[in-house]
């Protein structure tokens, strides 16, 4: 960095001495702007860990780092208040290994299935009929569980109640299915056809290469994928907080996935709103939020690690340290002695936790599988394989019809052009939702236009004007980390910092600011992913033709990786127009009669009227239905605008 | 030159629908209505009362907007505190430090609520005292046969911590006992009637409002009578739960604010309290 400031300076040196022509200054002032809005997505990233530290840190200086971690009680309005935060920590990585178990294998098969298997036509279906998954707001997957997964669950399975864990993690998991999906799926069509041809022409068969090139060659999308999904799912607040019961205690025995459960975010969501600003219980649930974002970090860095590992393994060109004969045998055999040491831990894990009988199917599967993939001819093992990409795509789908069809069936009764241009009467019962549209609308529209800017043109700095190094890394970790911030955090924040400290008030622009803060992560990572995925002779050959690099940037490197970067766009615009716990304390009001005259004025928003008319206001069900209806709605209008822009630029696209 | 063209055509659309979204937003934005508003927050029990008597004090006065909101009452609370709403809706008592942090608070009773306690409508239990009810949320029965109902394990449904009415709750019902750690929480008085609603061994408690035929509201067994949750009950002060409703200025009432809980307080407001299944103040 210290390098850019020398050589900025320098540079006006020169052009005052009219050394420079007027190419090389643009280049200069282009480079600039690029670098300011990188820097300012850091700044932001870090300033966000700032604040949380510093409202979080009391709570460790008054009851102790780790009394606060390993405390088994969380009670903060009991006599005498205790602050334990062991139950929510287990709670949040239980439920999101349960998600991540659910939609890792889901998420990649379908992705395997829509960019390998699919057809053309049937592609571009099952592909929008995903982001569209992904467009349904979290209060929407929070009212389905709460009136039909865990009544399900209860029924099923002969519970006293379905509010537990499985229903966390299977909502959740759902919920992280379409960022996988659509992330992976964009990683695995840019592998280069080169790679798939030679694969094929040397007599491999399809799923042969589908495993063996194009899933390796895509593993950086695709660990990309799993991270921003597992990010999504650790994160989740209000889905979460509606059906995992919310008690905060340790299942017993420790995989009753029945037990009921609560996660940090769930308490952040259920216990924010009653802090007094300042108190002891305001830092603990910072102090938790500090928790969430180190446990964030170490996933985030054990999976960058492992990907590492497995890209030198495929990478001919990879830089592989130089290392001594001997030391290599004793380090070889260290990896081996470990490797055992986590076998034979694993084993010993699957015995005590589940009974004998199933550790011993657990370990038949994984023996049918080993000898499936090896004894069996290829054309078998491919049909096996493709059956089940194939099945995981069918569940994926089904999944979304089901949710789809029960918000279309309960909400198009209350569709109407009074429900759309009126605003509501009877506290929401009748009437319309009008300004709530127009709020959302504005909402969205705005953290785009301030988020995609600055997030698009850091990932372009960090990918094209740095070399890899100690700086993009601690920049990539903060990115990935802040993806992985509960909303109610980002919400937290937008209330401490902008509506009280800025004095802004609970109005439109803070909220779009909240928004934008928490979309940007996303943008960042997926527009990185697409112009990495852009094969670097393209660069080279441009510059060898004389290009300067911003027209490199501009003309080869951008366009390819257009549609991957509306991928990521369209994700947001799904996660800005869906999110309630941003937008709760920054910007919204559950009702007011005229639109916002400014932005410095609050909005009623569909999300937080939904989640209002859920959770408040009994009697109110068919216009729940009709928000959530007309919200998907919004959500698909302007994704088909989105899709609609990348195809166009995927058509031009032609390696 | 064919490509061009189609970029040109496509660029045009996008520029056009582009401005014409631009000027729809703006415009919104250049209206220069001379309105007088105010903002209210709080307590979800409130809210409804709040929302209604908003409406009609809006109809009458064409050029006024109220807007309302929830949270809870801990943050009507605070945010009335920190002056950033005119009103906050409490369903409790100010806290000790809330009242030491923002002395100026001025809470006006509006309305009176009783607290029933509901279970799902199969549930064959009927009546319970209030010592039965203690025992269940502090944990001591954690079956139904145990206060005279099936053998079935009780399913305790709790209010979130931001709630006036488990604040409520826990000082009258549970005379500050810890709830049972295994309790379920959700965050609103609609959340607790759905999930007894659908929970065939639950038991929860809701503001009298949200009664509804989804529900069984249990009597409380007091001196061998058992007594109903209702209007009537709460008047003549025979229900045992009961509590007051409160909008919360920072100050003295002035202006809007003044004039909107003056409307809540007059006959017509009133008579909105009752229509929402809450109890009118004498």
């Amino acid at each position: 960095m210290t390098r850019n400031i020398h050589f900025l300076i320098k540079t006006f040196y020169l052009i005052n001495k009219k050394i420079i022509n007027k190419k090389t200054f643009r280049e200069i002032i282009i480079k600039g702007t690029l670098f300011v809005s990188a820097i300012f997505a850091i700044v932001v990233i870090f300033f966000i860990v700032f604040f949380l530290f510093k409202e979080g840190h009391p709570i460790f200086e008054n009851i102790g780092l780790w009394s606060f971690l390993s405390g088994k009680e969380w009670n903060p309005s009991g006599v005498p208040p205790r602050y334990g935060a062991f139950p929510l920590i287990l709670g949040s990585l239980l439920v999101t290994s349960g998600a991540m178990t659910i939609s890792v294998p889901l998420g990649v098969g379908t992705a395997i299935f829509i960019s390998e298997i699919a057809p053309p036509k049937i592609k571009t279906i099952i592909k929008s009929g995903v982001e569209i998954l992904s467009g349904i707001p979290s209060v929407v997957y929070g009212f389905f569980g709460l009136t039909v997964l865990t009544d399900w669950l209860r029924v099923t399975f002969n519970r006293p109640s379905g509010e537990c864990w499985l229903a966390g993690s299977i909502l959740l998991g759902i919920m992280a299915l379409p960022t996988i999906i659509s992330v992976s799926e964009d990683a695995l069509s840019s592998v280069p056809m080169e790679y798939k041809e030679a694969s094929l022409s040397l007599g491999a068969t399809k799923w042969q290469t589908i495993s063996r090139v194009s899933v390796p060659s895509a593993i950086s999308g695709i660990a990309a994928a799993i991270i921003l999904g597992t990010g999504r799912a650790i994160g989740e607040t209000m889905a979460v907080m509606m059906v995992t019961g919310n008690a905060a205690i340790i299942p017993k025995p420790i995989t009753n996935v029945f037990s009921p459960i609560r996660t940090i975010t769930g308490t952040l969501g259920i216990e924010m709103g009653e802090v007094a600003y300042g108190s002891t219980h305001y830092h603990a649930l910072f102090g938790l939020a500090l928790v969430l974002f180190v446990i964030i970090f170490i996933v985030n860095t054990t999976a960058n690690v492992i990907i590492g590992k497995i890209k030198e393994k495929h990478m001919p060109t990879s830089k592989k340290k130089k290392r001594k004969r001997l030391s290599q045998k004793i380090v070889q055999g260290v990896r081996y002695s470990i490797y055992a040491l986590l076998g034979l831990t694993l084993i010993w894990l699957l015995v005590v936790w589940f009974s004998i009988e199933i550790s011993i199917l657990i370990i038949l599967i994984i023996l049918c599988y080993y000898i499936i993939t090896k004894k069996i001819s290829a054309k078998s093992s491919q049909r096996v394989a493709f059956g089940l990409v194939t099945l995981s795509t069918i569940i994926v789908l089904f999944t979304l019809g089901t949710i789809l069809y029960y918000i279309i069936a309960n909400g198009i009764g209350a569709m109407s052009w009074e429900f759309l241009s009126q605003p509501p009467r009877d506290s929401g019962r009748a009437g319309g939702i009008y300004p709530a549209i127009i709020g959302t609308f504005y909402l969205v529209s705005g953290a785009i236009l301030i988020a995609l800017p600055i997030g698009v043109g850091a990932a372009v700095y960090l990918t094209e004007y740095t070399r890899e190094g100690l700086p993009t890394k601690i920049i990539r970790t903060g990115v990935e980390n802040l993806n992985g911030t509960p909303s109610i955090v980002f919400g937290l924040f937008g209330f401490a910092f902008l509506v009280l400290y800025l004095e802004m008030g609970i109005s439109l622009l803070a909220g779009q600011i909240t928004l934008a803060l928490m979309i940007l992560p996303t943008i960042i990572i997926t527009t990185e992913e697409s112009l990495k995925s852009v094969p670097q002779p393209m660069r080279e050959a441009s510059l060898a033709l004389g290009a300067t690099k911003w027209q490199t940037v501009r003309k080869v490197v951008l366009p390819p990786a257009m549609p991957g970067i509306i991928t990521g766009t369209i994700l947001s615009i799904g996660r800005a127009a869906g999110e309630t716990a941003p937008i709760m304390f920054t910007a919204v009001v559950f009702s007011q009669r005229f639109l916002p005259a400014s932005p410095l004025e609050p909005v009623m928003a569909l999300p937080y009227h939904l989640f209002v008319l859920t959770t408040s206001v009994p009697g109110a069900e068919q216009n729940a239905y009709g928000t959530a209806l007309v919200l998907l709605i919004l959500v698909t209008c302007l994704y088909i605008i989105a899709i609609m822009i990348r195809y166009h630029h995927k058509k031009m696209v032609k390696w | 030159m064919e490509a061009k063209k189609k970029k040109m055509v496509f660029g045009a659309t996008v520029g056009i629908v582009g401005v014409i979204v631009i000027a729809a937003m703006l415009g919104g934005w250049f209206k220069t209505v001379k309105t007088e508003t105010i903002t209210i927050r709080g307590s979800t029990t409130v809210l409804p009362i709040a929302q209604r008597a908003a409406e009609a004090y809006m109809e009458e006065h064409p050029d006024v907007d109220i807007r309302v909101s929830g949270g809870g009452s801990s943050v009507g609370i605070q945010s009335v505190g920190e002056g950033i709403v005119d009103i906050g809706m409490a369903s409790r008592d100010l806290k000790d430090e809330e009242k030491i942090r923002y002395p100026n608070l001025k809470p006006i009773v509006i309305a009176k609520d009783g607290i029933a306690i509901i279970v799902h409508p199969d549930n064959p239990v009927t009546s319970l005292t209030l010592e039965q009810i203690r025992g269940i949320y502090n944990g001591t029965y954690t079956n139904w046969k145990e206060v005279g109902g099936a053998d079935e394990d009780i399913v305790v449904i709790n209010r979130d911590s931001a709630s006036g009415t488990r604040e409520f709750f826990w000082e009258h019902v549970l005379e500050k006992d810890d709830f049972v750690a295994t309790a379920l929480e959700k965050n609103s008085n609609g959340a607790v009637k759905q999930t007894v609603s659908q929970t065939p061994n639950a038991i929860g408690y809701v503001g009298l409002g949200y009664l509804d035929n989804s529900v069984k509201a249990v009597k409380i067994k007091k001196d061998g009578k058992g007594i109903e949750p209702t209007v009537e009950n709460v008047l003549n002060d025979e229900y045992p739960i009961s509590r007051s409703l409160y909008m919360i200025t920072n100050g003295e009432p002035k202006g809007l604010a003044k004039d909107f809980i003056d409307f809540v307080l007059s006959e017509e407001g009133q008579r909105i309290v009752e229509k929402e299944g809450f109890v009118p103040i004498g």
